[in-house]
């Protein structure tokens, strides 16, 4: 260690004495210890990063085709409208060129930001959602410990039990999971899709609310908590690099102690690129009509 | 031969039997294919249905289109040939699903076309639609041929032109999607010569145009030496290849074409022929006399050589079809049925519905205010009304800007207001949209109109003012409807040149 930081400094001392042999430090001043120090002390990161001025970092865009001369250009149109995946983008050498980089690097910040962000609160007001915790006190404990979001925590059951209506043929739940900004994305249209369609086949819909650092099976133990025949969750999925936005629903027929993974029906893939939500919304009607008619979810449904 | 016509039916995979019935110029054919429809979205995604695989199961023999006289379809032997070979096939009627039956080429000129391809339409099977059109034609041909598909999977422009007895029709496509289509009155039964015999026995009108042009006088009863034939051919093949390729077009060609010819303002990079003709472009037959060249009572075997012979001098090698003669009827057969989206809102009870006319009350996309929708839709159902030719209307747009559920909801409420004189309990409210978003807008139109009628909601067709659809009962467990799009868009995107 010892060793290691009188390397570092003589390596320091080195090419600031360099840089002031050439005139681009200024003066050499008494105490040019002091100063190179002070340079080799890494920069607080509090600013954003900014290419240069005042501009922010734009992302760049990847729709193009940035392969020089292509054979048939036609072909990698084609190619390309057939999948999200980040092709003809050339390279440069064996590496992605800058801009495929960059842009890979931004999508996977946004992945990273939708698992550890919160859905606002100004947002659960605009859909009128109350929001109840799980046994994760935090983020942090939520992705350590699968089991707590599972289960609401003692004062969410409580206020479930104080606001919701009891025994509703269909209850909605809205849960975060792994992406809050695919519940923001996406809910807005599928939850009133949802209920409008549901109310208008004469369904009893219970009182929908948002469960904060929640997992699918959280929804067991609201079903047995509100007695209800069926439980709706509306919950973000693992990001990916295509979209982070990318939402599933769990369905899951008069949830008990028995109930194993294969009793949930699901549709994933719910998001502004693949299934539009507000079309989800209308199809999930569908769904649960025959979920309720034929009084089993999952592969029991399929059978 | 007894056809096996083996279905499956379930919510994840399911056949379907398709005829097509083609009525030509010279010939008339039938196909059966069974086209396979199959949930392509994985177990955890919303359905997708498309359509897989299509295979041709049986072909007919090619029998030459039985005609009273020159101007009039002999409708009970064409009823005997359909009939004999849905027994041959081993087919009824009650096993088929969908198809097309197809008058073409200069058959389609004749009085009683239209009342033919209805009534073998109906004798055909229960969806079995009629279709008519020379641009229509055009497409099949070059789907039947496999021109769309060589486009498809080699991502170029294909162009494929059907040389037949009464038409040539030319059909452009890039990455299996046709971008023009063209016809022009040429074929190879236009001169009937006896057979293996050297005497005109007929000449049809637009003959008569190639005729004048070379200086010839033929009459009916005539002999003409072979050279002769030969200068008519080579002109209808000059033309022919003027229709095909940019450059100027000769007052001839021009006099011809039945459209407005091909813009070609694109590299094309196939050619194919199909057709009957088409086999004599393909072979390397010669001419040596006329008793060699009349063996069909015409001179469909010269203008084939002819084509070739100026195809050579034009430096054009052209790419081979996977179908010649029967391109058109494999079209029909296999190509003419498409499926809807798979999340759709369908009342089951108003359909099947045939020959719904399109109208397309947004000029460019759907206002976002709900006043002008409603103006819009109310305007485009007006014009219906008071024209009062169309029984069956559908409402076409490509949906709202963003698929949001306010947008949807404004929409259908600005589509039941405008379009509240049209719907009655015997008229449906048919909607067609192309963006995915027929199930919550149906939804919506279901809540808003109640009682009132009922709602045909389908979506991912593409179709445009003027065209004719047809919508089948639904399929895969009601997922999805069949619709056969009798488009006739192309019919007016350039003006005639001639």
């Amino acid at each position: 260690m010892a060793a290691e930081s009188q390397m570092e400094q003589l390596i320091v001392e080195n090419v600031m004495k360099e840089l002031a042999k050439r005139g681009l430090t200024g003066n050499v001043s008494p105490n040019q210890e002091e100063t190179t120090k002070k340079a080799a002390r890494p920069q607080p990161k509090s600013e954003p990063y900014r290419e240069s001025g005042d501009d922010p970092l734009t992302i760049p865009e990847i729709t193009g085709i940035w392969v020089p001369n292509p054979e048939n250009i036609e072909a990698i149109k084609v190619m390309k409208q057939a999948t999200p995946a980040r092709i003809g983008l050339y390279r440069a050498g064996a590496r992605p060129k800058t801009g495929a980089m960059l842009k890979f690097m931004a999508d996977h910040a946004q992945a990273m930001d939708a698992v550890f962000l919160d859905v606002s609160e100004e947002f659960l007001q605009r859909m009128n959602l109350f929001l109840v915790d799980t046994m994760a006190q935090d983020k942090e404990e939520f992705l350590k410990r699968p089991e707590l979001g599972r289960k609401l925590s003692p004062e969410g059951e409580r206020i479930i039990k104080e606001k919701c209506e009891k025994n509703p043929q269909v209850q909605i739940i809205v849960v975060d999971g792994l992406s809050s900004s695919s519940i923001e994305a996406n809910v807005p249209d599928v939850l009133p899709a949802l209920t409008q369609g549901l109310t208008a086949a004469g369904i009893r819909v219970g009182t929908p609310f948002f469960i904060r650092n929640g997992r699918v099976g959280v929804q067991d133990h609201v079903g047995k908590v509100l007695n209800a025949e069926v439980v709706v969750s509306l919950i973000g999925e693992r990001p990916g690099l295509v979209t982070a936005d990318s939402m599933s629903a769990y369905i899951i027929y008069s949830p008990n102690e028995k109930t194993v993974e294969a009793d949930r029906t699901v549709f994933s893939n719910i998001h502004r690129g693949g299934t539009p939500p507000a079309e989800a919304g209308a199809h999930l009607v569908d769904v649960l009509k025959r979920i309720l008619k034929a009084k089993a979810s999952g592969m029991k449904l399929n059978q | 031969m007894v056809l096996q016509v083996t279905k499956t039916n379930n919510a994840n995979y399911q056949t379907v039997i398709s005829v097509g019935i083609d009525i030509g110029t010279t010939t008339t054919q039938i196909v059966v294919s069974r086209i396979t429809i199959m949930n392509t979205a994985p177990g955890s995604s919303v359905p997708r249905m498309e359509i897989t695989d299509k295979e041709v199961l049986y072909r007919s023999q090619i029998y030459f289109t039985p005609l009273k006289d020159h101007h009039i379809i002999d409708a009970d032997a064409v009823a005997q040939i359909v009939l004999r070979e849905y027994r041959v096939a081993g087919l009824t009627p009650e096993q088929v699903d969908t198809g097309a039956v197809i008058v073409t080429g200069e058959t389609a000129k004749k009085e009683n076309a239209k009342k033919i391809a209805e009534s073998m339409a109906g004798l055909a099977g229960d969806f079995v639609v009629a279709t008519a059109g020379v641009n229509l034609e055009s497409v099949l041909a070059g789907k039947g041929s496999g021109a769309a598909a060589h486009s498809r999977d080699k991502h170029c422009i294909t162009l494929n032109i059907d040389v037949g007895g009464g038409t040539s029709n030319i059909a452009v496509f890039k990455n299996g999607q046709v971008i023009e289509t063209a016809c022009i009155n040429i074929g190879g039964h236009l001169i009937e010569v006896e057979r293996q015999g050297d005497m005109i026995t007929y000449i049809a009108e637009p003959a008569r145009a190639i005729l004048r042009e070379c200086g010839l006088s033929w009459q009916v009863g005539d002999r003409p030496g072979l050279d002769e034939f030969i200068s008519a051919a080579r002109l209808m093949a000059k033309s022919i290849i003027e229709s095909i390729t940019s450059g100027d077009i000769s007052p001839i060609t021009g006099e011809l074409l039945m459209t407005p010819p091909l813009k070609l303002d694109y590299r094309v990079d196939s050619i194919m022929f199909s057709g009957g003709v088409a086999d004599m472009i393909y072979g390397d037959s010669r001419p040596v006399s006329v008793s060699q060249i009349s063996e069909y009572g015409d001179i469909g075997p010269l203008l084939g050589w002819a084509v070739r012979d100026e195809l050579a001098a034009a430096g054009i090698v052209p790419e081979k079809p996977g179908e010649t003669i029967r391109a058109t009827v494999i079209g029909a057969g296999a190509h003419s049925v498409d499926i809807s989206g798979s999340t759709i809102t369908v009342d089951e009870a108003a359909l099947p519905i045939r020959n719904v006319t399109v109208v397309s009350p947004f000029v460019k996309g759907v206002p976002e205010a709900g006043g002008e929708i409603t103006a819009a839709v109310h305007l485009a159902a007006q014009r219906i009304i008071s024209d009062g030719s169309a029984q069956y209307v559908a409402f076409a747009m490509d949906g709202p800007a963003e698929i949001s559920f306010a947008a949807v909801q404004e929409l259908a409420q600005g589509i039941a207001q405008g379009a509240a004189d049209f719907i009655s309990k015997d008229k449906p409210l048919i909607v067609v949209v192309e963006k995915d978003c027929a199930k919550i807008l149906g939804q919506c139109l279901k809540i808003i109109l109640g009682e009132k009628g009922e709602i045909v909601c389908i979506d991912q067709v593409v179709v445009g003012e003027g065209d004719y659809i047809d919508i089948g009962k639904p399929i895969m467990g009601g997922r999805v409807v069949p619709v056969v799009v009798k488009t006739l868009v192309f019919e007016n995107t350039a003006t005639r040149k001639d």
